[in-house]
């Protein structure tokens, strides 16, 4: 398979990335690793007359971890940078349980976070947790920077709020609560280079006095064509003591409020009735994990 | 458009002009002509096109050569000895019987490179989670993370 022309760029600094995306906006595609966009391109469901390579400006890669601040994770930051990152399998485990799912070895080499995001597939690994850690994205142009949550960016199948001139600059994770945990977990056919049939994320933090749920997110994966916090099953937890008429509650709440589609890995019916499953262990999981 | 580019392939440097849109291994393939490097899904589902890149692991059949300029790639090619003997990883797969049609077989030894480089020692569970994006539809895999352990312990004791 053979790629249609294009133009390709390389800038080496943020300014350069700018100046060419407000050249050349809607024409023009941004290449960070290539797992999704070029595959796209090959089956000529993506088009690009320019192809901006990011993965030479250093600046937009990078994990940073502050006290008080929190997390900094570079947008055209490699995956398996953030699966062997010690810190982050320390302090944001559920964020390394997704990256470690994601494709292969090869793929996570190639891959980045912003990449994961930006291609905003349903089904994508990372944004259900990222969201659950309460990830705000920073978007860059030549006219400025905004910020917003992650969970607002993507809107839709393949869409994001990112305007044809913006480039996405990092995500910020708040820091970690004391008495928090949080854990993803997925159900697939195949152990690697798949599509999840459905995921979960979730974040909690559990008062250690009272022991009730102080605060709580959920967000389901590959069962709408976002990210879905459910806000509802969070709503039975929080301020409750944990227990297990509880969480069949919660996880119940889950799979009544997922959105499954019929595809050619399994039926919505499936899809919804395990998201009660998945639903259940992970939120056991997640209470477990909280020290 | 053509781009003039410097690619170093396995320690040797090449001057060539590529199609700003050519992937890697079709440059490696066709003008390089360093035919080790299989192209099979070409969509970055099989893992057989494996080339190491600053020695990690990547899919040169959804990579621009465009975007390789000042790396260092290393093909299979590139994992014998300089006095032509192979690599122990190559032996290793010969040793265990581990190679049918050999198509799989170039990817499988550049990933095992990768895996043996980053984790020395590891578990077999560990074997199967390093090669899990490599597919081989001959062996059914087992002979294959018999090669990887034994070439784990022919590199401990080099």
């Amino acid at each position: 398979m053979y790629l249609q022309q294009f133009q390709y760029e390389s800038p080496e600094t943020v300014g350069d990335l700018s100046l060419l995306l407000s050249k050349y906006k809607e024409r023009a595609r941004i290449l960070a690793g290539g797992t999704d966009i070029i595959p796209n391109m090959l089956n000529k469901l993506y088009k690009a007359g320019y192809l901006i390579d990011i993965s030479g400006i250093k600046t937009l890669s990078g994990i940073e971890y502050k006290k008080g601040k929190g997390l900094t994770i570079g947008a055209a930051t490699k995956l398996d940078d953030i699966e062997y990152s010690d810190l982050i399998k320390d302090k944001y485990f559920a964020l390394y349980q997704s990256v470690k799912e994601v494709g292969s070895p090869q793929i996570r080499a190639m891959a980045t976070l912003g990449g994961n995001t930006c291609n905003a597939s349903p089904a994508a690994d990372t944004p259900p947790a990222l969201v659950a850690l309460g990830a705000g994205v920073v978007i860059v142009s030549r006219k400025g920077r905004r910020e917003m949550l992650l969970e607002d960016f993507i809107l839709g199948n393949r869409v994001t709020d990112l305007k044809p001139d913006e480039y996405l600059e990092s995500f910020q994770i708040p820091d970690v609560q004391p008495g928090s945990a949080g854990r993803f977990g997925l159900i697939t056919l195949r152990k690697a280079v798949e599509i999840d049939i459905a995921s979960i994320a979730v974040n909690l933090a559990i008062d250690p006095k009272t022991k009730k749920t102080e605060d709580i997110k959920i967000v389901l994966g590959s069962v709408a064509p976002v990210p879905l916090r459910v806000k509802k099953a969070e709503s039975i937890l929080i301020g409750q003591k944990p227990d297990d008429a509880i969480i069949e509650k919660a996880a119940k709440e889950c799979a009544d409020e997922s959105k499954p589609i019929d595809d050619i890995r399994a039926s919505a019916a499936y899809r919804r009735h395990v998201v009660s499953v998945l639903a259940k262990r992970t939120l056991n999981e997640t209470i477990n994990a909280v020290k | 458009m053509k781009k003039i580019i410097k690619l170093n392939v396995n320690d040797i440097d090449y001057e060539i002009a590529v199609d700003h849109h050519a992937l890697l291994i079709d440059v490696i393939r066709n003008s390089l002509r360093l035919t080790g490097t299989k192209k099979s899904c070409g969509e970055g589902d099989c893992c057989s096109c494996t080339v190491l890149i600053d020695n990690k692991p990547v899919l040169s059949c959804i990579t621009l050569a465009a975007a390789c300029e000042g790396k260092k790639i290393t093909t299979i090619e590139g994992m014998e000895n300089k006095d032509g003997t192979l690599h122990p990883i190559q032996q290793a797969f010969i040793d265990k019987g581990a190679v049918q049609c050999g198509f799989c077989t170039p990817g499988m030894v550049l990933a095992t490179k990768a895996l043996l480089d980053r984790n020395p020692n590891p578990t077999r569970d560990e074997i199967k989670k390093g090669l899990s994006g490599n597919l081989c539809r001959c062996t059914g895999y087992i002979k294959i993370s018999d090669a990887v352990e034994h070439a784990a312990k022919l590199l401990q004791t080099r």
